[in-house]
C-alpha cells in the first residue's frame, strides 16, 4: 500500500520542537520585531480584502447560473512560492487544495519561465486538481520585475464536453467527463482573448457563451488581484508585504497550535459510506483514523473501500480538503483565517488505489459524495473527544441534478443545480435547516431566474419537508423539496445523490434523519429515481426531489426518562408533529 | 423657525436654525420611548412649538423593530407550492466552517405563511389565473383568524405583473378593512424572489410600528401648539411628510446614519466640496459613505440582521470601531480593536462606571489626545489613571510601553476604517485621492487624518458642532421619493427609444405620487438603469440625467455602460457582445428652497495652551486650542482644537483653518 503525505515536514518540525505550543498568548519575538503590529495588521486585512473582492467580482460577473446564482467559484491570494496567503471564503471544498493544485503548475512550468500575461490553467484530478469541472486559474503578480505574489480562482463550469450534457453519470472514465486541462502555462494575449485555447474550449463545450464567459469572469478577478497587490507592494514595499504574508500564515499556524494542544492525545476512529457506486447495492465505505499528538493532528483513511467504476472516486485533493474542513470546522474559531498555516500541523494519507486516492483513468464527476463521507469520518472520530463540537450526520451531500435540452436551433440549454438539506443537530443548536452542505456553500437558483432563461421545465414547488429531521436533544435540520413541471419533449435528465439508501445518522442518542428520495410522476404512475441516474423526460412529467434531513444530536427529552410516553404526547404530541 | 431631531442610541440631538441664531441641545435618549428624548430635547431647548415652521424627525424605532423582533404580527401571502420562501432563504451560509450555522430569522412564523393558487411567468403572463374562490375559502378566514395587524403579499414574477398582488390585496380589502397590505410591486420591482418577499415583509412588519410612533407624535406636536410641517427621514438620504411615511415604512429603516451623511454633504458643500468620504464614528461603530458630486452613493444590495433589502438606500458601510470598542490580543498575539463594545453602560474605564476593559477611549486618554478636563465640554469627569490601569495587560502581551500600545490601538482602529472606506471607494471604482474626508460624531475628527493620509487624501473639511450633524442632516436634506421596475429589453439600436419609453412611463407614476404627498414646485429626476452583458446575472448602476435621455444615441449609452463595467470589473469594452438593460430607477428629488447655515460658535474662545499628545510612536508637543478661537490664519500641528461636541487632532505634517463658512479645513502639506 502506497500512501502520500501532503505536509509531512510539519510533523518533522514539531519532533524538534519537542513541545506542545502552549506560548501562544504573544507573538514570536523574531516577526514581531521585523515588522511593525499596525503594519502587519493594515497588510494581512487588506491581503484578506483582496481575496474577497476578487472572489465578489468573479461571482457577480459570470454568466452561468452556477457561478453567478450558486456561487460555486473561489477566489485566493499565493505567495511566491505557491502558499495559499488569503481566500475568499465561497467554498470550502476549493480552498483546501488549492496551493496542492497549483504547485503541479509549478512542477510542470518553473515561475522563473513566466512572463507578465501568462497564467497556468489545471484541472487535472489526476495532476493535483479535483473533478475537471472545477478549472483553476492562476495568475503571477509582477512587481519590479520580479513575481511577488500569486493571484487565483476557480470555477465550477457548469459544461465542459463530456458523454452528457451537464453531467455523465455513465462515465466509465474521466475522459467521458469531458475536457481536461492538464498543468500547463498560456499567455493570456495570445492564447485566450480570441486566441486558440478560446475557440478550442469554446469547440468542445456546449453552452459556449456561459463558458466562455465564465473564464473570462475568472481572468477579471485574477486581475484585480494583481492590481491591488500591485498597489500594495507599491506603497509599503515588496519586503514589508512578504513579511506580512509570512506573519499572516505564521499567524494561523500558531492559533491553530493554541487549539490542537487543548485536546488529549490519542488515537480516534470513525466511519461513514456512500450509499453505493451506482452499478451494485454495497456500500462504499469510508474509515478515519484521527490522531492528535502535542500540537499536530493526522488522518488516515486506511481500510477505506477501493475505488469504484463510476464517477464516485475522490481524487487526493479533494480528500485533503473534505478533511482539512471538518478539523477546521470542528476545532478552531471562526475568526482564525484559513491559509497554509492552518494547513502545517495536519497531515492526511489514504491508500493508493482507494476510493479515496484513486488511480488514473477512475471517474471523479461525483466526487464530493465520498469527500463528505471523509468529513463525517473524521467528525465522527472526533466525537469521541471533543463530543461537544461536532454535529450529527446530516444530508452532507450535495445532490447534483442537470436538466438540460437540445432547441430546434442547435443550441443547448443546460440547468445545473446543487441541493442540500439538513444538517446535524449540535451540542447547542438544532441543525439548521435546508441549506447547502458543509463542503459546500452553494446558493439557489431563484425560481424567478429559471422561470427568465429556461422554457424547458418549470419549479412548482420549493418547500421545506416537515418531520424530515432526525429527533434528539437538539433535532437535526429539514430537508427540502422541490418540483419541477417539465415543459418540452427530450428534456434529458441526469443526477447523482446520496444518502437515498442509508440514512443520516443520529449521534449520542439522537435519532437518524430520513432519506433524500427523487422520483419522476408521469400519467398518475410514480416513476422511482436511482441515486445515480439518467431519465429522457417528456412533457408533463413532474420530477420531485425531496433531500434528507439532520440527525438528531443527544437523547430525545423522553427517553432521558423524564416524562412517561403517555404524558410525553399528551404535551408534547401536537408540538412534535408540527414543522415548526 | 426649522428644528431638526435626531434620536440615537444614547444620546438624542437636537439642531435648531432660525432668524435668531442656532441652538444645539443634546439630552439622553429614552430608548424605552424614542419620543420622549425627542419632547425632553423640545423642553430643554426652549423654543416654543408655535414657533415651528418645519420639524424634521430621525429615529431609530423602525430600525430597532428589526432588531429586537417587535414590530406587529404580520402574515405571508405567496405563489401555491412556495410558502417556505423565507424560511429556505438562499441555501447558502455566511459563514462556511459553522457547524452550528444558523440562519437569519425571518419576521413572519411559518405558521402565518399562506399560499393561493395562481403563476405568471417571466414574461408576465399568466399560466394559472388566480384562483379567487379559494382566497374566499380558506385565505381570508386564515388571516382573520391570525389576529394579524398586517399581510404582505410577494407572488412569483409579481414584480413584471402586479395584477394578482392587486387583486388579492381587493379581496382582503373587501373582507379584512383593518388589515394593512403590502405588496411586493409595490415595495420593490426587482426579480429574486426570496429578496423582494424579503424586503416586502420587513416592510409590512415594521409599518405598524411607524404608524403608531408617527400618530403619537403628531398628536402630541398637535396638542403642544405646533401648526408647522412634520417630516421624517428615510434611509436613502431625503425626507418624506411624515403622513407619506404610511405605505413606505421600508425607507424608515435605518435612516439615522442617512441623516449624518446628508448634514455632512450639506455643510461641506457650501465651502464648494462635492466629492466626499464621511467619516461617522460614535460610540461602539463607524458608518462610512461616498459622495461623488454632492450625490451619496447609492446601494440596492443591502441587509438588516441578515434580511436582504432591496431599496435603494444609501451605502453606508459599517465597521464596529468606536470610541467604547474594547482593545484585545487574540490568542494567536494579534492587537484586536473591537467589535465587542463597552457601549454608553458601563462604556470605557475611564468614565469610572465599572468598565475594566481597555477601549479605544482610553487608549486616547493615555495618548492624551481626549483631555480628562474638556471631555464633551466638560460634562463628563474622565479617570485617567483607570485608562492606564486596564491598558496594562494590553502593554505586557506587546512589550511595549502603556503609550505604544494605546497608540497601536488607535492606528489599528484607523486601518479598520481605512478597509472599511475601501470597501466601498476603491472597490467600486472610486479612487479616494479625489475626494475630500468630512468627519463628524464624537470620535470622526480625532481620527481623521491619519484616515485620510493612509487612503492619500489630503483635505478634511470639518463642519461646525460635528458632534451633533446628524440632526442638522435632517433639516438640510431635500424630499425625495424612488420608483423601481424590471423591464428586460436588449440595449441594441433601440436602447435610446427603450429608454425614453421606460422614463415617460417612470415619470408620469412618480409625478403623481409626489402630488399625493403633497410635494409642490419643480421637482428633478434621475433615470438609473441596472444594465448587464447578456447572460450575467448582476446588473451595473449606469445613471442618466433626465435633461439628456432625449438627446442620447443608443451608441452613447452602450458606451456609458462599458465605462461602468470596466471600472468596477476590471473589463468589458468588448464591442460584439450583446448588452441588456433588466431594471430601473427614478430618483425624484424636490430640492430645499433655502438651506439652513449651521456657524462656529465665536464665544467659544481659550488662551492656547501647550500640550503634549502621543502620536505615532513619539511624545510630541503641540498646542489645544478652542473651535471659536481658530481663524483664518493655517495653524500647523500637532494641535487639539476642541469644541463641546468633539475633539479634532491636527498631526504634525498638518495644518488647520477656519474658512468662510464655519467649516475647519485641514491640509496636509506636500
Amino acid at each position: 500500500m502506497r500512501t502520500r503525505d501532503v505536509k509531512s515536514d510539519a510533523v518533522k518540525a514539531r519532533a524538534q520542537d519537542g513541545k506542545p505550543a502552549r506560548r501562544s498568548t504573544k507573538a514570536p519575538k523574531g516577526a514581531a520585531r521585523r515588522l511593525d503590529p499596525v503594519d502587519y495588521a493594515v497588510i494581512s486585512q487588506a491581503l484578506i480584502a483582496i481575496a474577497r473582492e476578487m472572489g465578489t467580482k468573479l461571482v457577480r460577473s459570470s454568466y452561468s447560473n452556477i457561478v453567478r446564482e450558486a456561487q460555486d467559484a473561489s477566489a485566493a491570494l499565493f505567495d511566491a512560492t505557491g502558499k495559499v496567503v488569503a481566500q475568499a471564503e465561497l467554498i470550502p471544498m476549493h480552498l483546501g487544495s488549492m496551493s496542492e493544485i497549483f504547485r503541479a503548475c509549478l512542477a510542470a512550468h518553473p515561475p522563473e519561465t513566466l512572463q507578465p500575461g501568462d497564467f497556468y490553467i489545471n484541472s487535472d484530478p489526476y495532476g493535483g486538481g479535483q473533478h475537471l469541472q472545477d478549472v483553476f486559474i492562476f495568475q503571477p503578480i509582477f512587481h519590479a520585475g520580479r513575481i511577488v505574489a500569486f493571484a487565483g480562482t476557480v470555477a465550477h463550469h457548469l459544461d465542459l464536453g463530456g458523454g452528457n450534457p451537464g453531467l455523465s453519470p455513465d462515465a466509465v472514465d474521466v475522459h467521458a467527463e469531458g475536457i481536461i486541462f492538464p498543468p500547463s502555462v498560456y499567455s493570456y494575449a495570445r492564447d485566450w482573448n480570441g486566441g486558440p485555447l478560446e475557440r478550442l474550449v469554446a469547440a468542445n463545450v456546449r453552452v459556449p457563451a456561459q463558458t466562455i464567459g465564465d473564464f473570462y469572469a475568472q481572468f477579471a478577478a485574477n486581475a484585480i488581484g494583481i492590481a491591488r497587490v500591485a498597489q500594495l507592494c507599491d506603497k509599503y514595499g515588496v519586503d514589508t508585504v512578504t513579511a506580512a504574508m509570512t506573519e499572516l500564515m505564521a499567524y494561523s499556524e500558531r492559533r491553530f497550535r493554541a487549539a490542537l494542544a487543548e485536546i488529549p492525545d490519542g488515537t480516534y476512529y470513525g466511519e461513514d459510506a456512500v450509499d453505493d457506486d451506482g452499478l451494485s447495492d454495497t456500500p462504499l465505505v469510508v474509515k478515519a483514523a484521527v490522531t492528535k499528538s502535542g500540537d499536530t493532528i493526522s488522518v488516515d483513511f486506511a481500510g477505506t473501500c477501493a475505488q469504484v467504476r463510476r464517477n464516485l472516486n475522490c481524487p487526493f485533493a479533494s480528500t485533503v480538503s473534505a478533511a482539512l474542513s471538518a478539523i477546521k470546522s470542528a476545532l478552531t474559531s471562526p475568526d482564525i483565517p484559513f491559509n497554509e498555516g492552518f494547513k502545517l500541523p495536519i497531515s492526511v494519507t489514504a491508500p493508493r488505489g482507494s476510493l479515496l486516492n484513486p488511480n488514473y483513468p477512475a471517474p471523479v464527476r461525483a466526487r464530493l459524495l465520498p469527500a463528505y463521507r471523509c468529513f463525517n469520518a473524521v467528525l465522527k472520530a472526533l466525537s469521541e473527544v471533543v463530543p461537544d463540537k461536532v454535529i450529527a450526520g446530516g444530508n452532507d451531500a450535495t445532490h447534483s441534478l442537470a436538466l438540460s435540452h437540445l432547441g430546434d436551433n442547435g443550441r443547448y440549454r443546460v440547468y445545473l443545480e446543487i441541493y442540500g438539506g439538513g444538517f446535524g443537530g449540535g451540542p447547542r443548536y438544532d441543525g439548521c435547516d435546508a441549506v447547502d452542505s458543509p463542503l459546500s456553500n452553494c446558493t439557489n437558483t431563484p425560481v424567478e431566474a429559471c422561470d427568465m432563461d429556461f422554457d424547458h421545465f418549470r419549479i412548482v414547488e420549493y418547500g421545506l419537508v416537515p418531520d424530515s429531521c432526525g429527533h434528539g436533544r437538539r433535532r437535526g435540520g429539514l430537508g427540502l423539496v422541490r418540483r419541477f413541471e417539465i415543459l418540452k419533449d427530450g428534456t434529458n435528465f441526469a443526477t447523482y445523490q446520496d444518502r437515498v439508501r442509508l440514512h443520516p445518522y443520529g449521534l449520542f442518542g439522537g435519532t437518524d434523519g430520513e432519506r433524500t428520495r427523487t422520483e419522476v410522476i408521469r400519467d398518475g404512475r410514480v416513476i422511482r429515481v436511482k441515486g445515480k441516474d439518467r431519465l429522457d423526460l417528456l412533457k408533463g412529467d413532474v420530477l420531485v426531489l425531496t433531500t434528507a434531513g439532520g440527525g438528531g444530536y443527544g437523547p430525545p427529552a423522553i427517553a432521558e426518562g423524564y416524562l412517561s410516553e403517555a404524558v410525553a404526547r399528551r404535551f408534547y404530541g401536537k408540538r412534535k408533529r408540527a414543522a415548526r | 423657525m426649522r428644528v431638526g431631531i435626531e434620536v440615537g442610541g444614547t444620546f438624542t440631538d437636537l439642531v435648531a436654525i432660525g432668524r435668531d441664531g442656532i441652538i444645539v441641545t443634546k439630552v439622553p435618549s429614552v430608548p424605552s420611548a424614542p419620543d420622549e428624548g425627542a419632547f425632553d430635547a423640545l423642553i430643554a431647548s426652549g423654543i416654543p412649538l408655535a414657533a415651528i415652521e418645519e420639524l424634521a424627525h430621525g429615529s431609530t424605532v423602525a430600525t430597532n423593530a428589526v432588531l429586537e423582533r417587535k414590530g406587529a404580527r404580520i402574515a405571508f401571502v405567496t405563489t401555491k407550492g412556495f410558502r417556505d420562501i423565507l424560511a429556505l432563504q438562499r441555501h447558502g451560509r455566511d459563514r462556511i466552517y459553522d457547524l452550528e450555522y444558523r440562519k437569519p430569522v425571518p419576521v413572519v412564523e411559518r405558521s402565518a405563511s399562506f399560499e393561493v393558487t395562481e403563476r405568471v411567468v417571466a414574461d408576465g403572463s399568466v399560466v394559472t389565473p388566480l384562483d379567487e374562490a379559494a382566497i374566499e375559502r380558506e385565505l381570508l378566514p386564515g388571516l382573520a383568524a391570525g389576529g394579524f395587524e398586517a399581510v404582505a403579499v410577494c407572488l412569483l414574477n409579481g414584480y413584471v405583473n402586479p395584477a394578482h398582488e392587486r387583486r388579492v390585496r381587493e379581496l382582503i380589502a373587501s373582507r379584512l378593512p383593518d388589515l394593512h397590505v403590502t405588496l411586493s410591486s409595490d415595495v420593490t420591482r426587482e426579480f429574486r424572489e426570496y429578496e423582494r418577499a424579503s424586503t416586502t415583509t420587513l416592510s409590512a412588519y415594521v409599518q405598524p410600528v411607524i404608524d403608531r410612533y408617527l400618530a403619537r407624535f403628531s398628536e402630541r406636536l398637535g396638542a403642544s401648539g405646533f401648526t408647522g410641517h412634520f417630516s421624517v427621514m428615510q434611509s436613502n438620504g431625503g425626507r418624506l411628510p411624515a403622513d407619506g411615511m404610511r405605505g413606505s415604512a421600508i425607507n424608515a429603516l435605518l435612516s439615522g446614519p442617512a441623516a449624518g451623511v446628508m448634514g455632512a454633504v450639506r455643510q461641506a458643500g457650501r465651502s464648494g466640496f462635492r466629492n466626499i468620504v464621511t467619516l461617522d464614528i460614535g460610540g461602539t461603530s463607524t458608518d462610512v459613505c461616498v459622495v461623488t458630486d454632492g450625490r451619496p452613493q447609492l446601494t440596492q444590495d443591502f441587509s438588516l440582521d441578515g434580511l436582504p433589502i432591496r431599496v435603494p438606500l444609501l451605502d453606508i458601510n459599517t465597521v464596529g470601531a468606536g470610541g467604547g470598542s474594547i482593545v484585545w490580543i487574540d490568542e494567536g498575539g494579534m492587537l484586536r480593536v473591537g467589535p465587542k463594545s463597552a457601549g454608553a453602560n458601563p462604556g470605557p474605564a475611564c468614565y469610572g462606571r465599572g468598565g475594566t476593559e481597555p477601549t479605544l477611549t482610553d487608549a486616547h486618554v493615555i495618548r492624551q489626545t481626549v483631555r480628562p478636563e474638556a471631555f464633551l465640554g466638560g460634562r463628563m469627569t474622565i479617570d485617567a489613571a483607570a485608562s492606564r490601569r486596564v491598558f496594562e495587560p494590553i502593554a505586557r502581551a506587546l512589550s511595549m510601553s502603556l503609550e505604544e500600545a494605546a497608540d497601536s490601538a488607535v492606528q489599528l482602529a484607523n486601518a479598520n476604517i481605512v478597509r472599511a472606506i475601501q470597501l466601498i471607494s476603491t472597490e467600486r471604482g472610486h479612487d479616494p485621492r479625489d475626494y475630500v474626508l468630512v468627519p463628524y460624531g464624537g470620535a470622526g475628527p480625532l481620527h481623521a487624518a491619519d484616515v485620510a493620509a493612509e487612503l492619500g487624501i489630503s483635505t478634511i473639511v470639518v463642519p461646525p458642532s460635528a458632534g451633533i450633524i446628524s440632526a442638522y442632516g435632517l433639516i438640510a436634506s431635500d424630499f425625495m421619493l424612488f420608483e423601481s421596475m424590471t423591464r428586460r429589453a436588449p440595449a441594441d439600436d433601440d436602447a435610446a427609444t427603450h429608454l425614453t419609453t421606460v422614463f415617460d412611463e417612470m415619470q408620469a407614476r412618480a409625478s403623481e405620487r409626489a402630488a399625493h404627498l403633497g410635494l409642490t414646485g419643480t421637482l428633478q429626476m434621475e433615470l438609473t438603469a441596472g444594465m448587464r452583458f447578456v447572460g450575467q446575472a448582476f446588473e451595473v448602476p449606469v445613471t442618466f440625467a433626465a435633461d439628456e435621455i432625449a438627446r442620447l444615441s443608443s451608441a452613447h449609452i452602450r458606451e456609458r455602460f462599458a465605462e461602468a463595467h470596466h471600472r468596477v470589473y476590471f473589463f468589458g469594452g468588448e464591442a460584439e457582445k450583446p448588452i441588456e438593460f433588466v431594471s430601473f430607477r427614478l430618483g425624484v428629488t424636490l430640492p430645499l428652497a433655502e438651506l439652513p447655515l449651521l456657524a462656529i460658535d465665536a464665544t467659544q474662545k481659550s488662551k492656547p495652551k501647550p500640550i503634549e499628545v502621543f502620536d505615532k510612536r513619539s511624545w510630541r508637543s503641540g498646542v489645544l486650542v478652542a473651535r471659536g478661537g481658530l481663524g483664518a490664519k493655517r495653524l500647523p500641528g500637532p494641535a487639539l482644537i476642541e469644541d463641546p461636541t468633539s475633539t479634532l487632532l491636527v498631526p504634525g505634517g498638518w495644518t488647520a483653518r477656519r474658512d468662510g463658512n464655519h467649516n475647519t479645513i485641514l491640509e496636509r502639506q506636500k
